[in-house]
């Protein structure tokens, strides 16, 4: 299985994962979801991730430079410490005209950090290869 | 996902007025499992099985441009895809079997031709203009289905886009005047990457639609950046009685090949 639905069953190995959504953070559209949410409601844990992801993005990305910025998204990922779960966003890059994030919720009890990321990370790219 | 529930109390109903007759008929098609077009003067919603798997619309970059335009794919890859894939209704498919693209990226750019151009399908920018009544049986489309989406989604997807719109800059009218820079202002802008890029392409000709043909880009992100450009005061519509300056070809557009009006044309004859 590949593609979206294939991500998101990778990401859900990921020790420790309760969800993983595919959101596209322009408007907060699931893409895909699977796993648990809280309030059962994927579709609005997308649209408040997308907020936040729009936020970092926006006012992260370097000022307008002077040379050529170099190339990649100006965020990688964003780290949410809950009090007891991780919410972890990486998002996705493409060479054509996209806006989207891969967005895993762990049980922090049960979840590596470290490794979620470094996992994360090969889910993304085996998606889209850089 | 829950892609199939209903529409949650949270969110309007629809971006267009209640009973909407475009949406009741989307509705009932998906009711019915139905399979074909519907078209209306903004561009057409391709359904299978009562599921929305491909949307059209002049006014939105389709796949082959936005995979081209950002140098993804030369436009020859894309040509030979839509002439060999095209016929059995599975460019989309070529490309991947032929390890052109990968099967996430052709979902991704899928997905996001088919909500923007299903946004501008079911919102025409002429307020003037009916949403789509007109649906052809069994039509099917060239570039073939990818990863099917459920007509509830869509119609949320659509609502929380008119949404995101507005409360950006309420003045639709910016939608559709060419993107006028505010001189001195726009120059110190230090706008986030896309909208930056818009920016740069405004050059007091160009509509938002044409700048996103411009940039291969989403045509409702495009929008989305002229209303927050024009709230933020970076850009303006031109000066009333100023003459209209003659529209510029749509650039990206150009290479696009005759075959696919040729399939549209086939498809809509088959439907009849």
């Amino acid at each position: 299985m590949t593609g979206i639905d294939g991500c998101l069953a990778d990401a859900m190995t990921v020790p420790g994962a309760r969800g993983a959504s595919l959101v596209d953070w322009t408007s907060g559209l699931a893409l895909g979801a699977v796993g648990t949410w809280p309030d059962g409601d994927p579709e609005g844990a997308a649209a408040e991730a997308a907020e936040l992801a729009r936020t970092a993005f926006e006012n992260f990305a370097p000022a307008a430079p002077a040379a050529p910025a170099p190339a990649g998204a100006p965020v990688e990922e964003l780290v949410v410490t809950a009090r007891d779960s991780y919410h972890l966003i990486r998002f996705v890059e493409t060479s054509f005209d996209s806006s989207v994030f891969v967005h895993l919720w762990l049980d922090r009890t049960e979840a590596n950090l470290a490794m979620a990321l470094f996992r994360l990370r090969d889910v993304t790219a085996r998606l889209v290869p850089a | 996902m829950s892609a199939d529930g209903g529409i949650p109390a949270a969110l309007p109903a629809a971006a267009a007025p209640p009973g909407d007759p475009a949406l009741d008929t989307l509705d009932r098609l998906a009711a019915e499992r139905a399979t074909g077009a519907l078209h209306g003067r903004g561009g057409a919603l391709y359904l299978a099985d009562g599921v929305v798997v491909h949307a059209e619309s002049h006014a939105v970059p389709d796949v082959g441009c936005r995979l081209t335009v950002g140098g993804r794919l030369p436009a020859e890859c894309w040509e030979e895809a839509v002439a060999r894939g095209g016929p059995g209704h599975g460019a989309g498919r070529f490309l991947v079997e032929h390890g052109r693209l990968t099967a996430g990226e052709l979902e991704l750019c899928h997905l996001s031709a088919l909500f923007d151009a299903a946004y501008f399908v079911l919102c025409p920018l002429d307020r003037t203009q009916r949403g789509p009544q007109r649906f052809l049986r069994e039509a099917r489309h060239w570039f073939g289905p990818v990863r099917p989406v459920p007509v509830p989604l869509l119609r949320r997807e659509t609502a929380r886009r008119a949404r995101l719109l507005e409360r950006a800059w309420p003045r639709p009218e910016v939608d559709t005047s060419p993107v006028v820079p505010v001189a001195g202002r726009a120059a110190r802008e230090t706008a986030a990457r896309g909208r930056g890029a818009v920016l740069a392409a405004a050059d007091g000709q160009r509509t938002p639609l044409q700048i996103a043909c411009t940039l291969g880009r989403s045509a409702f992100t495009t929008l989305l950046d002229v209303r927050r450009l024009a709230a933020a005061g970076l850009v303006r519509t031109p000066e009333r009685g100023a003459p209209a300056a003659p529209a510029p070809p749509r650039p990206g557009t150009a290479a696009a090949p005759d075959i696919t009006l040729l399939y549209r044309i086939r498809d809509a004859l088959e439907a009849l």
